[in-house]
């Protein structure tokens, strides 16, 4: 294919302008027929490997000079040998400079040349300097068309051919560059890199020192010195190439045989907490986990170590279960004590189920499974909405006793909350009860028989309303307890009194059974039971009399007395209750003789503590002052029974009530003598009563067999509420709640129940106007009946 | 007649020993309590579980007892390191898990987890 290019390239162009070589080569421009033909097929092989490099060629390259000698041969034919190269002197040789002569390079190694003949064109080519790459790539080409030729011309012709050549290499390069590029793509191509005349590889730019310098003749001699060297380097042996074999030794194998290295994982996660605890033990425990940790490290399944590791944590803390060293967060330790654990499992369980912590978590725990149940009870009893668990199934029983006193919702009654009972309690009679006045969660009953047959070992409970199925605190008595009393000041005392007229005082702090004080050393202490006890607030003391709180009692052998906490109980007597059927009997008693009457009950009044009601077992009220011990101040007689309870009204200063086992309540008012209103419903003994606090017409009734609410506003005829109670069970004692509307009532089972007051009629105030009007509009009707009501 | 009987009461009453409980040890007043909890209406078993995670006393069988122990140890400790995180002065002290059928509550300690499993519609 190139070879018909060439051919037709041949014929086209025409020899231009002659540059120097051109000329140079013109000038030798003799062709001989058979040498130009022998150029073509000799060149021709050559053309596809000069055409491999045609795209390197410049463009600019491309223009050719043409020649200005025209040779033609026997038949007039233009058989002017083309120049092989017309170089074209532009602009961008020099940058092509650095490229063409490696590729010329390569174009002269691609053929298999010796470097003899690249050597022996080199040394004929001196003039062109420029060019002289060019020369020897063409020299070296056409030097295998040169052993064809005859030696003569070999010089000679080797300018025409290079011209020659170089110009069909010029134009086959144009045309070709596109084919080949493709294919060379591809190609490894291989750069050797050669000295030139021109190009060196190494350069190192001389030093010039000036003849007049002080180093100068120093330079000179080491010049010479080295002038003689290169000239003594030809057949030196100093400089004989050598060379030199290494043994090989041969390879040998070795192996170590070492232990299986194994790999453990270990993670540490490391959080805010852990460092804090890192940091806080560091200091503590420092002595301990080297004590420990000597006895882990040691040998664990030794015993002794064992030993060891339990004496520095039992010794160290007593209270907690295991010492700090558990607690360090080591993870070395960590693991040495999992070693260390089945040993220790025993006193593991017995340490934790007898640490402190592990009980109050437990009470805890009661009282917060307790309130999952009775959670809907509590709200009600604390006046909070009601809220129903979404996820409790209500059975259809409950449902039902639910719709059916919703349907009486418009009448007033007690509705049942819960009872506090255990099996503790089981057939014992509540004789009283008490709140503390800090806590009013917390509830003192008391436990003992009223009657003289029936004694037993008495009980003080006291229960919390988070709890109702098992009492915060049990204290065992000797005997039935007859009176319970929470002090004000120290809200952990509660005072006891009991059937054979000790009174002890316990702290309920402590589960502890034995009380502070006792008065059963006390010389004048009761010889009766003591039916009532009262933790008393002097606030205004005169001078020589203590302030503060004092413990008054009354008691079945007639006297009222003053209880003082020194080292024992001591007690002074405030009054006797001289019992006044000396006047009554026909026959003169010995005034000497002094019976007395045995108390029940007293109160105080909530105004003025100086002034005290006392009721008597032979039915008299004696009110009495505080500062005077000889005589009553005044004496309400009306019952015929004994009076069980009397109680001042909490809003109305001059009304109080007395109920009595003559089956009546009496209203009296302080002024007058006698009663100003009674209340009897039914021929039963009235065991107690009660003023609501809440509301001042209201008040609560314990009657035998039944519990009665009575709202005067409604009613002084009889009872708003009546709630009957399972028969032969009697309720005995009666309790308002100081906060919420709720009333408990304790019963001759030992149960103490919490009812809650529904559908009272609500007033805004505490309806004292009402009550006076009541009295009022009492004692005017009475008067205008001439007669006063009230006797039984 | 009356006074006297009381008098002769009266004599005695210091004779005799109210104070058994110093006596009582404290793992009868814990095992009481366990029980009593065991016996509130609709409370399903009691666990208590060590500090490893290892049930130590417990109300139900040995399948039930391990998984539960497993199961809220792992999520106690994660709660207590949740809490700690935040604060690393407070610590976890109770854990209460609502669910449809049953109530988990979960008292925690250092040493023992105290778990009580209620079904609280009962």
């Amino acid at each position: 294919m190139s070879h018909t290019t060439v051919k037709q390239k041949r014929t086209a162009l025409k020899v231009a302008r002659s540059s120097k070589t051109l000329n140079v080569s013109s000038g030798v421009f003799r062709v001989n027929q058979s040498m130009t033909k022998t150029i073509n097929p000799s060149f021709s092989g050559k053309s596809f490997s000069s055409g491999s490099d045609s795209k390197v060629l410049d463009k600019s390259l491309a223009q050719t000079p043409k020649h200005t000698v025209q040779v033609f041969d026997e038949h007039g034919q233009d058989i002017t040998p083309h120049p092989l190269y017309n170089p074209d002197p532009g602009v961008l040789q020099p940058k092509q400079g650095k490229i063409f002569p490696a590729h010329e390079m390569s174009w002269t190694t691609m053929t298999d040349f010796p470097s003899v003949a690249f050597q022996t064109t080199n040394a004929s080519f001196t003039g062109p300097f420029t060019r002289s790459f060019f020369g020897s790539a063409s020299a070296s080409r056409t030097s295998q068309t040169a052993e064809s030729v005859t030696d003569e011309t070999k010089d000679f012709i080797a300018k025409p051919d290079l011209s020659s050549s170089l110009t069909d290499v010029q134009t086959r390069r144009e045309k070709v560059k596109e084919q080949v590029r493709e294919d060379i793509m591809d190609r490894v191509v291989d750069c050797y890199l050669t000295e030139t005349e021109t190009i060196w590889l190494l350069d190192i730019p001389a030093v010039s020192v000036s003849v007049d310098s002080e180093d100068a003749e120093a330079v000179k001699e080491r010049n010479n010195a080295y002038t003689e060297l290169c000239k003594n380097r030809q057949g030196n042996d100093k400089y004989v190439e050598r060379s030199m074999q290494t043994f090989n030794d041969a390879p040998k194998t070795k192996e170590v045989q070492s232990d299986s290295i194994t790999m453990v994982d270990k993670a540490v996660m490391s959080t805010t907490w852990d460092m804090y605890d890192s940091f806080c033990n560091k200091s503590d425990v420092s002595e301990n986990t080297v004590v420990s940790a000597e006895g882990n490290k040691a040998t664990v399944p030794d015993s002794s170590s064992m030993s060891h590791l339990l004496n520095p944590s039992g010794t160290d803390q007593s209270m907690s279960v295991f010492s700090t060293t558990s607690t360090v967060s080591g993870s070395s330790t960590h693991l040495e004590k999992m070693t260390v654990l089945p040993v220790e499992e025993e006193p593991d369980l017995e340490l934790i189920l007898q640490s402190d912590k592990f009980k109050q978590d437990l009470a805890m725990m009661e009282r917060v499974v307790l309130a999952n149940i009775f959670q809907p009870k509590l709200a009600a009893y604390r006046q909070l909405p009601v809220i129903e668990d979404p996820d409790c199934v209500q059975t259809q029983m409950e449902e039902e006793s639910w719709t059916e006193q919703t349907k009486n919702s418009l009448s007033p009654f007690l509705e049942h909350l819960w009872a506090f009972k255990c099996e503790l309690t089981m057939g014992r009679n509540v004789s009283s009860m008490t709140w503390n006045k800090k806590n009013p969660d917390l509830l003192a009953v008391g436990y003992g028989q009223h009657e003289f047959k029936d004694q037993k070992p008495g009980l003080v409970c006291c229960w919390s309303l988070k709890n109702p199925t098992w009492p915060d605190r049990i204290f065992h008595c000797e005997s039935g307890v007859t009176a319970l009393d929470f002090s004000s000041c120290n809200a952990n005392q509660l005072a006891v009194g009991m059937y054979d007229g000790t009174i002890a005082i316990y702290n309920v702090q402590t589960a502890e059974q034995t009380p502070i004080t006792d008065s059963s050393d006390c010389a004048n202490m009761h010889t009766c039971p003591v039916w009532q006890l009262r933790w008393v607030d002097h606030d205004t003391g005169l001078a020589g009399e203590e302030k503060g709180e004092m413990l008054i009692s009354v008691s079945g052998d007639g006297r009222i007395s003053k209880w003082i906490h020194y080292k024992g109980l001591e007690c002074v007597d405030l009054m006797k209750l001289k019992s006044p059927n000396v006047t009554i009997n026909r026959q003169q008693w010995n005034p000497k003789i002094l019976s007395l009457a045995p108390g029940l009950c007293f109160d105080f009044h909530p105004n003025d503590s100086k002034i005290y009601l006392a009721g008597t077992e032979e039915g008299q009220i004696h009110k009495c002052s505080y500062s005077y011990n000889e005589q009553f101040l005044e004496t309400y007689e009306a019952h015929t029974g004994p009076v069980y309870k009397v109680a001042w009204s909490p809003f109305c200063p001059d009304v109080f009530l007395s109920c009595s086992s003559d089956w009546t309540i009496y209203l009296w008012r302080q002024d007058l003598p006698k009663p100003v209103l009674g209340f009897s419903s039914g021929q039963k003994v009235v065991f107690d009563i009660m003023w609501s606090p809440h509301c001042a017409t209201i008040f609560g009734v314990v009657r035998e067999g039944n519990v009665e609410i009575w709202d005067l506003r409604v009613s002084s005829l009889d009872p708003t509420i009546v709630s009957l109670t399972s028969t032969g069970v009697n309720p005995t004692v009666l309790l308002f709640t100081p906060e919420t509307d709720c009333v408990l009532v304790g019963d001759s089972e030992g149960h103490v129940t919490v009812y809650k007051l529904k559908n009272l009629p609500a007033g805004g105030s505490t309806q004292v106007e009402t009550l006076e009007d009541v009295i009022w509009s009492t004692l005017s009707s009475q008067h205008t009946l001439g007669k006063t009501d009230g006797s039984a | 007649m009356l006074i006297v009987l009381q008098l002769y009461f009266s004599f005695h009453s210091n004779d005799r020993q109210t104070e058994e409980a110093p006596v009582l040890s404290d793992m009868a007043e814990v095992e009481d309590t366990l029980k009593r909890i065991q016996g509130i209406n609709g409370v399903i078993g009691t666990i208590v579980v060590n500090a490893e995670g290892i049930p130590i006393k417990t109300t139900l069988d040995n399948s039930t007892t391990v998984q539960y122990a497993g199961l809220l140890h792992q999520l106690t400790m994660k709660a207590r390191s949740t809490v700690r995180d935040i604060d690393p002065q407070n610590d976890l002290t109770f854990l209460r898990i609502r669910s449809k059928k049953h109530e988990i509550m979960v008292s925690t300690d250092k040493e023992y987890l105290l778990i009580v499993i209620q079904n609280p519609a009962e």
